[in-house]
């Protein structure tokens, strides 16, 4: 080991002593995951050791290292403030050469959990697809290749984008990473259960050819290698080898470049104002005037530019629709789920003014009136159900269709406008009420110390919502168990968006007066963090 | 004539005070400066008057209007650029400056007016389209000012309007500010940049530990002291603090 490359290891073990000793909560946050991981690793060990001798088990360890090479290589545009030696840019004032700084640097990152658990995957594989000699001759290198070629994928990717990353537009990505691998792990759980009833035979195409492409081919050379392939095993080594210079060599060149050219990524670019200006003034047109449209606006803009808003609501949208219609399609669905996607919705009316960070007081310095409070709560409200109405309608339509029981549909409908009628009562009051911060940066949604806030505000509201559909709910059990009550179920529809309708307007009433007369303290409670 | 007038006004937080009963007049169609250093209570005084911040006590009057009891005649009449909060940086500057105009009450066609050569002036015009949160200091500093004037107030009130700004941002927001009270305004700036407040203000208010040292016309608080510096270190009372002694191995000996 060189001088550089301990010291940058040293420093890699130093930082995260030193952030483990920031908190306690960092701390068994760490360990805790560390657990899990280790524990998830051993598992899968086991299993791939039990998998030894499958039929189709080359097909799943070269999918499944190809999953992991993915995984290497997206991770740093989620995390990039994960390591921090990661970010060359923080040597830059330092005297160092590209070859050892890479040398070092690519040491370091072969510190820490996530090799760790790469080599307990590598180590699984190996054993379950090697057999023969020659196989446990390369089986050594095949692990040292997959890892090297794993982390150096990581590397590269991340010194390439490292200005998109230190960035602003990279801080918004991070935001909604927590998303994609939500979305990601139910496509995973998906694919499963279709693996699972047609067999493991459908991967062998997909495998046979991912097992050229590194690092899967490090494991493909092994699988070659027990069949006795020899010509075949050598090559995909090669290219597995070849695949690590390459990326080894791409990585020393944007460092070398990073740390020598000059940073132009806050310079003011020409931008293109027309596309802009065209847009914003076609969303105008649609809009009512005066105040409502003016807060409708910004809402509905913040919806798509605000980082934390837009996974929010993405979120909502994207549970409100897995959750009734899998449940359909699995047959185990109720028409009834489909009130899940106004409920989940119908969150987004919460904690309005924490939403807007401090910038509330732009607001704050325009309402002088309890009329102003609620013009300003009823305008959000409104752009709130420009998108949640349709949806609502379109997530409980389709349920209905998909089991094929239209003669509910009406009463689905109305119970789900009842829903999101209450929820936008409740969250109106509550914003009002018990607003709380949301840190810009980062994964968290509260502010320390403000999270018993949030939970009350949210658990209080969801469960007063529920209380506040009974009168629906009541009359939807009455005329379901009552003799000829079929006849009449038509009517819930128009009941259940009359009541939603009145319980709305009723809850922005009673918010109006609130929020204006608590106007400091509604900006202190959104200004932390 | 008085365009501000507080009385008696007081802010805790936890033990600490940070606004001591201050009793303040501050005349109209001045350029007026509050001058005190770093955690004197400036921003706290500010935003309790602007309405931002509730007072333990106290009462604040603008234009004859109590802030408290009267929040429809006061904030039609104020503008303000608070320090440290934010604004709604997903909006590029010229939405930004839409979206406060119309909040106003101000008509559309007004408001794409005024917009347009507030732009202008503070040489915004290239950003207008560009977030806000892609904004420097400087250019934040001067969109805060345009929403803040976007409705041409008869009181501004700006939180350290020129903290991390470029000199030439500088120069064209004093620009701004001078053409505004010439035209009968009230200016109420905070800053701990002496310089700026001698060469800017007509009347200063010098604040240290939550309560008001000196107030008046720039002659009257500067007195006999050559600089409004100087006048400032002996009224907060940092004058004389000896830094020769130590720090030798900086060269240079004690002077």
């Amino acid at each position: 080991m060189t001088g550089l490359t301990s010291t940058v290891v040293r420093l890699k073990l130093a930082l995260l002593r030193n952030g483990l000793r920031q908190s306690g909560g960092r701390r068994a946050a760490y360990v805790a995951s560390a657990v899990v991981t280790l524990l998830f690793a051993a598992l899968q060990l086991i299993g791939l050791i039990a998998l030894r001798g499958h039929e189709h088990a080359a097909s799943l360890v070269v999918l499944l290292v190809a999953v992991l090479g993915l995984g290497w290589a997206v991770m740093p545009l989620f995390f990039p403030s994960g390591d921090e030696t990661l970010d060359p840019t923080r040597l830059v004032m330092l005297p160092l050469r590209p070859r050892p700084l890479v040398r070092a640097l690519l040491a370091a990152s072969l510190v820490g959990v996530g090799p760790l658990f790469t080599v307990l995957m590598l180590v699984g594989s190996v054993i379950a697809v090697a057999h023969g000699a020659f196989a446990y001759v390369l089986s050594a290198p095949a692990v040292l290749l997959g890892l090297l070629v794993c982390v150096a994928f990581a590397r590269a990717v991340a010194t390439a984008n490292i200005r998109l990353l230190t960035s602003r537009r990279g801080r918004d990505l991070a935001v909604l990473s927590g998303l994609v691998i939500a979305v990601g792990a139910q496509i995973v759980n998906f694919g499963a259960q279709r693996l699972g009833s047609a067999g493991l035979g459908q991967l062998d195409p997909a495998a046979d050819v991912l097992a050229w492409v590194p690092p899967a081919s490090a494991v493909g050379a092994l699988d070659a290698a027990s069949e006795g392939a020899y010509g075949i095993a050598v090559g995909r080594l090669v290219v597995s080898a070849g695949a690590l210079a390459l990326l080894v060599a791409l990585w020393a060149r944007t460092l070398t470049r990073l740390m020598t050219a000059p940073d132009g990524s806050t310079l003011q670019a020409a931008e293109p104002a027309a596309r802009d200006r065209r847009t914003s003034a076609g969303l105008r047109r649609l809009l009512p005037g005066g105040r409502t449209g003016t807060v409708m606006e910004r809402s509905l803009r913040y919806v798509w530019r605000d980082p934390k808003t837009k996974a929010a609501w993405v979120t909502s949208l994207a549970i409100g629709l897995i959750v009734p219609v899998f449940n359909a399609l699995q047959g185990t669905g109720s028409i009834y789920f489909a009130c899940f996607a106004a409920g989940m919705l119908g969150i987004q009316m919460y904690n309005q003014f924490g939403q807007d960070t401090s910038a509330f007081w732009m607001v704050a310095l325009t309402i002088s009136s309890t009329r102003d409070a609620y013009v300003e709560l009823r305008a959000r409200a409104l752009a709130l159900l420009l998108i949640t109405l349709p949806y609502a309608t379109l997530v409980t339509v389709l349920t209905t269709a998909l089991l094929g029981d239209w003669a509910r549909l009406p009463e689905a409908l109305g119970l789900s406008f009842a829903l999101l009628g209450a929820m936008l009562a409740t969250g109106a009051w509550t914003s009002a009420r018990f607003p709380y911060s949301i840190p810009q940066e980062g994964h968290k949604n509260v502010a320390p110390g403000q999270a018993g806030l949030a939970w009350i505000s949210i658990l209080g509201g969801m469960v007063a919502a529920a209380l506040l559909c009974a009168p629906v709910i009541a009359v939807t059990v009455w005329l379901n168990v009552s003799a000829g009550g079929d006849r009449w179920s038509w009517a819930l529809l128009p009941l259940g968006a009359a009541y939603g309708a009145s319980v709305t307007l009723l809850g922005l009433r009673l918010a109006a007066p609130r929020t204006a007369a608590r106007l400091p303290e509604i900006l202190t409670a959104v200004s932390r963090g | 004539m008085t365009s501000v007038r507080v009385r008696n006004l007081w802010k805790r937080f936890g033990r600490q005070v940070a606004v001591a009963g201050i009793d303040l007049d501050l005349p109209a169609g001045k350029f007026i400066g509050l001058v005190g250093p770093n955690g004197a209570g400036k921003t706290t005084t500010l935003s309790m008057v602007t309405g931002l911040l509730r007072p333990d006590q106290g009462t604040v009057e603008v234009v004859g209007h109590d802030v408290w009891r009267d929040p429809v005649e006061v904030k039609a009449r104020i503008g303000v650029l608070p320090e440290g909060l934010r604004l709604f940086e997903r909006l590029s500057g010229r939405e930004l400056l839409r979206y406060t105009g119309l909040l106003r009450g101000l008509p559309g066609a007004e408001v794409e007016r005024r917009a347009t050569q507030l732009l202008g002036v503070l040489d915004l015009a290239g950003a207008q389209h560009k977030l806000v949160v892609d904004y420097s200091t400087g250019m934040r500093k001067k969109i805060g000012l345009a929403a803040a004037l976007l409705h041409n107030p008869e009181v501004l009130f700006l939180d350290e309007p020129f903290e991390g700004v470029d000199p030439v941002s500088a120069q064209i927001i004093r620009g701004v500010l001078e053409r505004y009270t010439a035209s009968g305004a009230t200016v109420v700036f905070s800053s701990h940049v002496m310089e700026l407040v001698e060469s800017l203000c007509d009347w200063v208010a010098v604040m240290a530990a939550g309560r008001i040292r000196a107030h008046g016309t720039l002659a009257e608080v500067r007195g006999s002291a050559p600089s409004l510096q100087r006048a400032f270190l002996e009224l907060v009372g940092a004058e004389g603090r000896d830094t020769g002694s130590d720090l030798d191995w900086l060269g240079g000996g004690a002077r």
